[in-house]
């Protein structure tokens, strides 16, 4: 046992390793000890202050995905305030793995076609909206978006999606991606009767992904 | 150091009882009523917080990183300041936005125009205070979004329709795509030299005669997507429907903004330089047609 902080109603033990935090108030009037004992393993304290330096919010990346997920749903603006290309990287990672189960590798074209959508999305939504977003922002929306997509080639991993079903599917993911990144979009860039022109190139650039999964 | 405590402390050594009285290792800033006087002296300086490294703390010396930033952020903005102003010099930013201000709308209504142009009234363009009015509020302004979505859903529609006839591959794409960006750049500096070889005084800009040169994709989008679902017989009936709407929506939108001497009652006074004008917008109503058939039936076998 270690005792690593020393007050007088605060005490940090350190003990197999675990960490023990120990508060004891001490009440003037009933003069009665109540005691609150936590005790944390060390590994997540550690990983959450990597985190944390790295810049990672597991809260906003879980929020950011249920929101994907809903996309009929109402959501605020602000959750796409900083910038996170984690998940993003993890999702074209994830599709572009899935794909490479199924026997097609197109890693290349994966981060080719992300890219130069993002750019085109990046410009059209500069044009079109008076507040300015950064690429990172418009990056960020459309990989979170992905991950239907994702979902999609996975199932193409098992089944053949070259029938009517697969291509009803693929319709309805596309619609399903393109609806959420509009919706996201709409919601942060405060543009009023514009979600159906923004989710047209979102379905053009995820109907490609899908042709890529498809065929 | 505190860094150096806390990661002595770390390895599950058992200390002997020496250390639980007066611990001088604190790592965590005491915040209960006022600093305890049993503190020793030394430490409350250097007791971090655990996650909070300090980025002055690399460089030996602070003042130096604050100048260093300072000047680093400095000489960015400058430099974006200039890549803006020499992009603004070829390609106006606030003009290229007008062309953009649109909603589903008119997005729709301008479509079913394009479709089905014999039905509307009024032609003319409104303006506001001398500016024209954004593609929000008057159907008949022109948009720039409507021919670069329709360009795209072209060339994607094009590698699908080669797709489903196994003809597809990637070098095909990109010639499907550059043959149709460079007739439009031809039909827009033939239009431009022509307008000033008239001396023609409108007011139509480059993005204006690019905006109606664009719509014919989406007679070109509509001719493939008949063709590929009900044959040959679909893809002529709807090259001819949708040339006559289009030679139609031309003539009518064109007619407004090249013929400029029109009487007050609206009808064109027939002389010399508005026949010429006439010529000339009627020349361009029927490439359209030519230009849709030539970039279209290699697609529909």
């Amino acid at each position: 046992m270690i005792k690593l902080c020393f007050s007088h109603d605060l005490q940090v033990l350190y003990f197999n390793n675990h960490i023990f935090i120990l508060y004891t108030p001490l009440n003037d009037t009933l003069q009665a000890e109540t005691a609150a004992l936590v005790y944390l393993p060390l590994d997540y304290l550690l990983m959450s202050f990597v985190f944390e330096e790295l810049g990672i919010n597991f809260q906003h990346i879980q929020q950011k995905t249920l929101t994907v997920l809903n996309p009929l749903k109402q959501t605020d603006g602000s959750i796409m305030n900083e910038t996170d290309l984690t998940g993003p990287v993890v999702f074209c990672l994830a599709l572009g793995t899935t794909l490479l189960l199924a026997g097609k590798v197109h890693f290349g074209y994966v981060y080719g076609i992300s890219a130069l959508g993002c750019l085109g999305m990046y410009m059209l939504l500069n044009l079109m909206s008076r507040i300015e977003v950064s690429c990172g922002c418009v990056a960020s929306v459309l990989g979170y978006c992905l991950l239907p997509m994702v979902s999609l080639s996975s199932f193409a991993v098992f089944f053949s999606l070259q029938s009517i079903f697969g291509i009803v599917l693929a319709v309805i993911v596309i619609g399903w991606c393109s609806l959420s990144a509009s919706k996201i979009f709409v919601a942060t860039l405060a543009m009023d009767g514009q979600q159906l022109l923004i989710a047209y190139p979102c379905a053009l650039l995820y109907g490609v992904f899908a042709l890529l999964t498809v065929f | 150091m505190a860094h150096q405590g806390y990661r002595q402390n770390m390895k599950p050594r058992a200390r002997g009882p020496s250390t639980m009285a007066g611990d001088p290792n604190q790592l965590f800033e005491d915040t209960s009523a006022g600093m305890p006087p049993s503190q020793p002296g030394g430490y409350p300086n250097q007791s971090y917080d655990m996650g909070n490294f300090s980025v002055n703390n690399i460089f030996g010396d602070s003042v130096v990183s604050d100048l260093a930033m300072a000047y680093g952020s400095n000489l960015a903005n400058q430099s974006k300041e200039m890549v803006n102003k020499e992009i603004n010099r070829f390609m106006p930013i606030n003009k290229l936005k007008y062309f953009f201000a649109v909603d589903t709308k008119y997005v729709v209504k301008k479509l079913a125009l394009l479709m089905f142009p014999y039905t509307h009234q009024n032609w003319e363009v409104r303006y506001s205070r001398d500016s024209p009015l954004t593609p929000r509020c008057d159907v008949n302004a022109p948009d720039l979004y409507i021919p670069s979505m329709a360009f795209i859903t072209y060339i994607l529609l094009a590698g699908m329709a080669l797709g489903i006839q196994k003809r597809f591959s990637p070098e095909v794409l990109g010639m499907c795509a550059s043959t149709a960006l460079v007739w439009i750049i031809i039909e827009v500096l033939a239009l431009l030299l022509c307008l000033y070889l008239v001396t023609v005084h409108t007011d139509l800009t480059t993005f204006d005669i690019l905006a109606y040169s664009g719509y014919k994709y989406v007679g070109m989008i509509l001719s493939v997507l008949f063709g590929l679902l009900f044959g040959k017989d679909g893809y002529y009936v709807a090259l001819a429907w949708t040339s006559c709407a289009l030679m139609f929506f031309i003539v009518r939108s064109l007619r407004m903004k090249i013929l400029s001497t029109v009487s007050s009652e609206g009808m064109v006074s027939y002389n010399a330089k508005n026949q010429i004008r006439l010529y000339i917008t009627m020349a361009t109503a029927l490439f359209q047609p030519v230009i849709i058939y030539w970039l279209t039936f290699h697609l529909i076998r």
